[in-house]
């Protein structure tokens, strides 16, 4: 029977049945894992509902909707609905689950129940986040999704600092949301609709507001609560804690693809001249993330931190796609999302295993463990190079992509910062490669010295090589992704270049000063 | 048509809750000593429930108008009724093993709970100013004492005395807002204020009066900036009655704003919304700041009780249609969240109140996981967190004050709270984190009775339901809305059903 | 034309590869006869598969180039980028060198490695080389290229890294990759620009597009810097940009100034790998690619310009590097180094087949040259300063006679291969119509004089006079304690002994290669005709007929002329020849005492110029200072976590205020409720009038 009306509700809430289940089980034996394990895989199942049976032929718009109202005034309409990008990021959301699962299997030893109903309550609000069409239903997800996280920061993290990140966290992102809260409701104000679509079209005939100003601020507010939690440089003061402290499975999942997709969909939907108007200044902030973060991550000496900066810097390269506002620029920055989410996810869960073995993320007390772990160092290897974009692995598409198509709007100011944030490609390899030298090559270490471990096992070697194949694919044959994805991205770039005049007189003032307009430039 | 004369229909929950307090009384009397209380309490809880099932009854009579007047029973007044009822309940059951065995007398308590309600009930049906000062007073007078309840301890003493005090500072004020009413108008019914006002440009007197009245219900509600008293009565009270003071007589003072701005000098409101805007706007950011550095979890919550208030008036700064509805709305979610945050108190300290700092939280999690799950939902409402009733009562009145154009109003609110996350964490966190283990480490209360984990139940079905289906209580606010501003532009609407109740005697 | 071997062209790379796959993945379990079996097997398997090809290409009527089926890649609106291999006369150059050397240099590697630990592991790596540099000669697109570039780069990473517990072989390791990663920024930055202005990145689209603009006469003033080159609008200066960031690839790959410094450290890999990778195959990866899109040079005369000077100042600077060096694979690496520069110098002035001609046949001589290196590295256990060597000649007479062969072909004595195509680049410099050709000449000519004075330098250090070999031989190599405990069940005795078989045969072969190898491209001048340039013909000549350099060269010079310039090379290589024999046999002090006499000269030879220091000490170190110092500290701590403080501290600062006035004292209540009161009255009356007044 077909049920493709009711898929997205059933992917949204099916772990929350699940959660909901967990917290009845009794916290016996490995129940816990089992169970979130189960959940998840289903979950996942039910997520690749979504690509078979998805209408590749439809050039835009959404698809598997469920549009039914929830409350009538003010009008706040349960509505679903995925288009070819969302699509891919339920599926990458579903795919990670299990394996975060897996990943935690021997991490978390205590108070189980609650990891594992905080993580599966995780999933639910970012299925929640990547579905919902309705203004508000997704801001209902976009704030939970903040709850889970910073609990389970605040209770399995690493240090006695944890609550601090936690809170840390929570504040980053809430406060920007209230300012984001703000600018939806200025809009229903203004429109009395939260449905995403029906904006989206007003917003191309200019019909939101009249008032310039207003919009160029409320765009701001989307921009702002949506780069912070990206996070876009220099907004990133709380990702350093937050994975310094965070339990692996939950900083798999921390950064990056929630943020860039409300980006893709709300600020470009809702605000497209206005955000062509900042493009090039977060093309600029882009750039030099890949470079700070790329550089901050040369010089760390604690893996997590490493990891933070290299975070940074992969993001931002998905910032300077998007907003390069080319088909080739969007197509890459959404691909990249999806990679990045993939090859982030493997090395946080690397370094997890690392961790669980030698219980230090200090770089210096490693060294010489290839010899021993030669599984693990192949994976890292293979991690590494697929965040440092090897080609024929997935990294490297999107960041072509995303160069080229920066490169393609093809005014001074752009090509400038693409250069500059090409020598990322420079300074990744560079970092990723002085890393796995600390932990792996050269004579022993002082950990290496004391404890050996084992090499990966089984259920190590279960969670870790779908990614790896993954990776692969993703890399030989991206247009299984890209094909839907283009569907999406296509229409952005050429609407948003055709809906607006004052995007278009921005970019020549771009070209000739070289200098990104400032919010001064809104009339 | 309803054989029963109105006096009679219109009144009929407050008759029925007093004669069960007198009662209580009585038996209270009479009963040994060392005798269970539980009883009275039980009692107690039959006929709030039933007084709330009467008012819901009233709904479908229409509006009621009794005692030549002062009386209106209309949605409005009935959907505070229901809110005041729902949380006498829930602060009942709570209360019920609190008290039982640990303070003598416990029986009176329950009385005053009853008389409390009556007072408060009181006030949200009446529409004529000295009737609604009865009601005031009634309820100030029973919760002063409940306050000192504790009676061993000297904190508890001293916040009664306190409240005592300043409450009736606050009440002069209100009865002296009565008076120049009086004077400006001639009447005191607020029908006939309204009339009274409406036409002519707005005189001084009118001015001052309706100022008047606003610090006596900015007391009453804990707006700053007459919320100084918040902190030291709240810490010092036991906490079930806490829970029930921080929200049915702020409901009940609300209520009686509302009447008084909304339908008694709507025509002035462009004086009183810039005074409202300016209250909500200080209680906010000063309730929030002040909570920032507390350690104290009831004076913490006192504080958090002024910014929700805060939160409450900006909804004044509405349109009335949006915002009576926000209002009301915004009441029973606060009502809910913030009774179950109490009665969550209760429960994890027991009647000694072990548990004073935040730090003394630690661990709950690991020794009372449902507890501190519930603990986390309330506080994760009262930041306002999708899926609660906190998230949609600050959208109702944000939305309403956006609408209004108030957009500066809405950015200082949200940013609060923003800000006021970080104190609702910080317990959060705390709850969540192991207890190093010391030896003077404060014991947490090991079990729960049926009772209160029904009161817990209740409060938490309510703030999710608030939250999840928001719709049905909406509407119910809505018709409220929409009768207080119906019976405000003539007091003819008003009048004729008195005189249609004259006819019959 | 016939479409079989095309549909064939896949399973050159992807045999190498599933040998990487089944060695990678099974290899620690299978026996060691087995790894090298499936080794040799799926390198030998391409090998037959070119030849066929080689067969189905020459003669009349066969086909220019094949192109293999099309299989989509990427593909999104407005940029299409497919997996399709497509081989020419070129390509076919190409891969006949990678697949035969390859495969003797995996044949050598069998008696090479016996005795080390990884050899699966060294054989997966190295079929894993092979799969991408074959890509890489196959690539019918830009972006397919890049796979094959990076992906050699990857695994010569991979291999210099292979002993891994050595401080210094991680080190080279990383170096190499990182290095090569400048390189392909350029690289990159070159084809966003093509995609950018030709909206496709397949050669055959681009390069048509190309010879259809006219811009060669145009030359835009250097001056303007590289940004003006990129953005000025006219066609000639995105193609010169493109030409440049594209030499900056070919650079870094093909070890050219300024990006050469990878290569010695190299040298840190097993001596096969040195042989293979770093001598005969990637390194002349970026000659290739200059070679493959000679459309694109021949419209930038720049960067042509630019291609021949970094080619001959890289050659000289190289072999005088060379010439003091005393680790014997040291000196090879600056010699590859010096060799590159010249096929470089040969594309700067548009005589790509004279650069493919001596890619070649460098390719035989050099890799002999670093086999027969390794022979006597493995004859001596490890030892590898030529200080310690000589008089092996005796001992080890046919890595002698080989490693002879060799000396001799690249000092360009003739008429070895080395002398033909070295020759040939002299001569095409000398006859070339830029401006700066005869300086470029006299350059190239200098650096064949060093060449034949380091080259019998080694020759003599190493095979005459007596061995200078202490008993505690220096162990700095990995391969030197491999070896000691592998050399016990070894079947010979330890102690000085020559190359089993299995390492002497490929010598030999390449032996015979680098006597003969330069015949295919005997010059006209001396009675020979050409074959190799006209083979490759149809690659150079037909896209670009209107200024094929070689055509105009040709009624430029006189075949007199050709002949006096071979003459003074062969004079100048006889020379250095004469040099090395006085300085290193006759009088053996003579060279120390010279060195003491010119002794800055010589140290800074020695010390290479102290490049690796400067880059140290001006690029690395300043950018980890700033990046300590303002990035991290003034702006991550002080900035970025700093301004959230800062919020934090002001808003406890509020906080604390606003708690000030809740003391605790009833009376200060009543004070607050009173003032609260008057502040009420005071904003109802005269607030509204105020607000209306502003």
């Amino acid at each position: 029977m077909n049920f493709d009306h009711l898929i997205l509700t059933l992917i949204v809430f099916f772990p929350l049945a699940g959660a909901i289940l967990l917290a009845l089980l009794p916290d016996r034996g490995k129940t816990m894992e089992w169970g979130a394990l189960l959940i998840a895989l289903i979950t996942f199942a039910l997520t690749l509902h979504l690509p078979f049976h998805y209408d590749y032929g439809l050039q835009s718009g959404f698809q598997f909707e469920q549009n039914i109202s929830w409350i009538d005034s003010p009008a706040i309409r349960y509505h679903l609905g995925v288009d070819g990008l969302s699509m891919w990021l339920m599926v990458l959301t579903g795919f990670l689950a299990p394996l975060g699962v897996l990943i935690s299997w021997r991490a978390i030893d205590s108070r189980k129940k609650l990891f594992y109903v905080l993580f599966l309550l995780q999933q639910v609000a970012m299925m929640g986040i990547f579905a919902s069409l309705d203004m508000l239903v997704y801001y209902a997800f976009w704030e939970l999704s903040l709850v889970p996280m910073t609990i389970l920061i605040a209770t399995f993290g690493r240090t006695d600092k944890r609550r601090r990140a936690a809170i840390k966290y929570f504040l980053y992102a809430f406060i920007p949301s209230a300012l984001l809260l703000v600018a939806m409701l200025w809009v229903y104000a203004q429109t009395s609709t939260f449905d995403l679509p029906a904006l989206a079209s007003l917003a191309s005939r200019h019909g939101i507001s009249g008032n310039d100003r207003a919009l160029w601020l409320a765009s701001l507010a989307f921009l702002l609560a949506f780069a912070v939690k990206t996070p876009v440089f220099p907004l990133h003061g709380w990702l350093g804690d937050a994975i310094f402290e965070g339990p692996t499975a939950a900083i798999m999942i921390l950064a990056g693809k929630t943020a860039l997709y409300s980006m893709l969909r709300f600020s470009f939907g809702i605000f497209p001249e206005q955000s062509h108007r900042v493009a090039p200044l977060m093309v600029v902030l882009g750039a030099i993330g890949i470079v700070y973060g790329a550089l901050l991550a040369l010089i760390q000496t604690d893996l997590k931190r490493l990891a933070a900066y290299s975070t940074l810097a992969h993001l931002s390269f998905i910032v300077v796609g998007i907003f390069s506002f080319t088909v080739a620029g969007l197509n890459g920055g959404m691909y990249q999302i999806l990679n990045e989410s993939l090859a982030g996810a493997a090395f946080f869960m690397l370094l997890g295993l690392l961790y669980e073995r030698y219980r230090t993320y200090d770089l210096r007390q490693y060294g010489g463990l290839a010899a021993r772990l030669p599984w693990m160092v192949t994976m890292f290897v293979i991690t590494g190079l697929a965040m440092v974009g090897l080609p024929m692995l997935n990294g490297f598409v999107g960041e072509f992509l995303i160069l080229s198509g920066a490169m393609q709007a093809s005014f001074t100011h752009h090509l400038f910062w693409t250069v500059f944030a090409t020598l990322g490609v420079i300074l990744s390899a560079a970092y990723m490669l002085t890393m796995i030298q600390r932990i792996f090559y050269c004579g022993l270490g002082p950990v290496g010295a004391v404890t050996d471990a084992q090499d990966l096992n089984t259920r190590e070697h279960v969670a870790l090589w779908p990614m790896v194949a993954l990776f692969l694919v993703m890399g030989v044959a991206p247009s299984v992704w890209l094909r839907a994805i283009n569907t999406a991205a296509t229409p952005m770039a050429t609407q948003q270049a055709g809906s607006t005049v004052a995007g278009a007189t921005t970019h020549l003032a771009g070209q000739f000063t070289g200098l990104p307009t400032m919010p001064g430039g809104a009339r | 048509m309803t054989p029963i004369p109105p006096n009679v229909a219109a009144l009929l929950p407050e008759y029925v809750l007093t004669i069960a307090a007198v009662a209580i009384m009585m038996m209270e009397a009479v009963l040994k000593p060392g005798a269970s209380r539980k009883p009275l309490g039980w009692l107690a809880i039959l006929s709030t429930i039933a007084a709330g099932i009467i008012s819901y009854l009233q709904l479908a009579m229409g509006p009621l108008v009794a005692f030549s007047g002062t009386i209106r029973v209309d949605a409005f007044s009935v959907f505070f009724h229901l809110l005041i009822a729902g949380i006498v309940i829930a602060t009942l059951l709570s209360s019920l093993d609190y008290f039982d065995g640990n303070a003598s007398h416990a029986g009176e308590y329950f009385s005053l709970v009853l008389f409390g309600a009556v007072g408060m009930m009181l006030m949200t049906c009446s529409v004529e100013l000295l009737m609604v000062f009865i009601g005031l007073e009634i309820s100030s007078i029973s919760t002063y004492i409940m306050a000192g309840f504790r009676k061993s301890q000297t904190a508890s003493s001293e916040s009664s005395i306190k409240y005592f005090l300043l409450g009736s500072f606050a009440t002069a004020f209100f009865l002296y807002g009565i008076a120049l009413a009086f004077g400006a108008t001639g009447s005191t019914s607020l029908t006939a204020i309204a009339a009274a006002i409406g036409g002519s440009a707005t005189p001084r007197m009118a001015l001052l009066a309706l100022a008047m009245m606003i610090v006596g219900l900015g007391f009453k509600v804990s707006a700053a900036p007459f919320h100084v008293w918040t902190p030291d009565v709240y810490q010092g009270a036991p906490a079930p009655v806490v829970g029930l003071m921080s929200t049915a007589p702020k409901a009940a003072a609300f209520a009686v704003l509302l009447r008084v701005t909304f339908s008694g000098f709507a025509s002035m409101s462009h004086r009183w919304t810039l005074m409202l805007w300016i209250l909500a706007a200080l209680s906010m950011t000063l309730g929030n700041l002040g909570a920032l550095m507390q350690r104290d979890v009831k004076r913490m919550l006192a504080y958090s009780s002024i910014a929700h208030a805060g939160y409450l008036l900006v909804a004044f700064t509405a349109l009335p249609a949006q915002g009576i509805a926000a209002a009301c709305f915004y009441t029973a979610a606060y009502a809910a969240m913030n009774v179950g945050a109490f009665i969550v108190v209760t429960e994890a300290a027991g009647f000694q109140e072990s548990l004073r700092t935040v730090d003394d939280y630690k661990g709950l999690a690991l020794r009372r996981p449902v507890l501190a799950a519930l603990l986390a939902f309330f506080l994760l409402s009262l930041i306002g967190i999708p899926f609660t009733g906190g998230f949609f009562g600050k959208f109702y009145v944000f939305t309403g004050a956006l609408q209004a154009g108030h957009v500066w109003l809405a950015v200082i609110g949200l940013i609060n709270s923003g800000v006021a996350c970080t104190y609702y964490l910080r317990l959060l966190a705390s709850v969540y984190s192991r207890r190093e283990d010391g030896a003077d480490a404060p014991r947490i209360a090991e079990t729960t009775s049926i009772a209160a984990g029904a009161a817990l139940a209740l409060t938490a079905v309510a703030t999710l339901l608030l939250g999840v289906m928001p719709g049905r209580v909406l509407r119910l606010a809505q018709d409220a809305g929409s009768t207080l501003q119906a019976n405000q532009p003539a007091a003819a609407d008003g009048a004729v059903p008195v005189n249609a109740s004259e006819a019959q005697h | 034309m016939n479409s079989m071997p095309a549909n064939y062209l896949w399973l050159i790379p992807l045999l190498p590869f599933a040998g990487f796959l089944i060695n990678g993945t099974l290899g620690r379990r299978l026996p060691r006869g087995l790894v090298s079996a499936v080794a040799l097997l799926f390198t030998a398997a391409p090998a037959c598969l070119v030849a066929w090809l080689w067969s189905t290409m020459v003669g009349a009527g066969a086909p220019e180039v094949l192109h293999s089926p099309a299989q989509t890649w990427i593909s999104i609106t407005g940029l299409h980028v497919d997996f399709t291999l497509a081989v020419d006369h070129l390509t076919l150059v190409m891969l006949a060198v990678v697949t035969g050397v390859g495969f003797l240099i995996h044949l050598y590697s069998v008696g090479y490695m016996a005795h080390e630990e990884g050899y699966w592991r060294f054989f997966a790596y190295l079929n894993l080389f092979m799969f991408f540099m074959l890509v890489l000669v196959l690539a019918e697109n830009f972006l397919l290229l890049f796979v094959g570039w990076e992906g050699v780069g990857l695994a010569s990473y991979l291999l210099i890294g292979f002993y891994f517990t050595k401080q210094s072989a991680a080190d080279a390791g990383r170096k190499a990759f990182v290095v090569n990663r400048v390189g392909d920024f350029g690289f990159l930055l070159a084809m966003f620009l093509l995609v950018m202005h030709f909206g496709s990145l397949d050669f055959t689209t681009v390069f048509s597009q190309t010879s259809l603009l006219d811009v060669t006469g145009h030359i835009p003033p250097l001056c303007q810097g590289l940004c003006t080159i990129l953005y000025t609008p006219y066609s000639g200066g995105f193609l010169t940009a493109i030409c440049l960031l594209l030499v900056l690839g070919a650079a870094g790959k093909s070890a050219q100034i300024p990006l050469y410094v990878w290569l010695p450290d190299a040298m840190e890999g097993p001596t096969p790998v040195s042989a293979l990778i770093h001598a005969a195959t990637m390194v002349t990866a970026g000659i290739y690619m200059v070679a493959r899109c000679h459309v694109l040079f021949d419209h930038s005369p720049i960067a042509l310009t630019v291609v021949a000077c970094i080619g001959a100042a890289t050659a000289i600077f190289a072999a005088s590097i060379g010439m003091v060096q005393h680790d014997i694979k040291r000196v090879l690496a600056y010699s590859t180094i010096s060799q590159l520069g010249y096929m470089f110098l040969a594309c700067g002035v548009a005589a790509y087949s004279a650069a493919i001609f001596h890619l070649v046949t460098h390719a035989f001589f050099k890799a002999l040259l670093f086999l027969a290196a390794g022979s006597v590295i493995h004859a001596l256990s490890g030892e590898q300063d030529m200080r310690r060597m000589g008089g092996l000649r005796s001992r080890t007479p046919i890595t002698f006679l080989t490693m002879s062969a060799g000396v001799f072909a690249i000092a360009g004595i003739p008429p070895l291969a080395g002398f033909v195509s070295k020759d040939e680049i002299l001569f095409q410099t000398f006859a070339s119509p830029n401006p700066l050709a005869k300086l470029l000449w006299v350059l190239g000519l200098i650096t064949a004089g060093m060449t034949s004075f380091y080259m019998f330098r080694l020759w003599y250090k190493t095979f005459f006079g007596e061995l200078r070999l202490n008993p505690v031989h220096g162990a700095n190599d990995a391969h030197a304690h491999e070896q000691e405990h592998g050399a016990a069940q070894a079947e010979h005795p330890h102690g000085v002994h020559e190359s089993p078989w299995i390492m002497l045969g490929p010598l030999a072969i390449l032996g015979v290669l680098s006597v003969v190898g330069g015949w295919i491209g005997w010059p006209a001048a001396l009675g020979g005709n050409n074959h190799f340039e006209h083979f490759l013909d149809p690659v150079f000549v037909s896209t670009t007929a209107l200024q094929d350099p070689s055509a105009m060269n040709a009624d430029q010079v006189s075949h007199g002329m050709e002949i006096g310039l071979a003459a003074i090379s062969v004079l100048v290589a006889l020379a250095g020849w004469y040099a090395a024999d006085l300085l290193y046999r006759q009088k053996p002090g003579r060279a120390t005492r010279l060195a003491r006499q010119m002794r800055p000269v010589y140290e800074t030879l020695e010390n290479k110029y102290w490049v690796d220091e400067i880059y140290e000490s001006f690029l690395l170190l300043p950018l980890v200072m700033f990046t300590r110092g303002m990035l991290e500290l003034i702006f991550e701590r002080g900035i970025v976590n700093g301004s959230g403080r800062a919020f934090a501290m002001i808003t406890r600062g509020f906080a604390w205020f606003a708690r000030r006035q809740i003391s605790g004292n009833i009376r200060s209540y009543a004070g607050w409720l009173a003032i609260g009161a008057a502040a009420v009255l005071a904003v109802m009356v005269f607030g509204h009038s105020l607000l209306v007044h502003l």
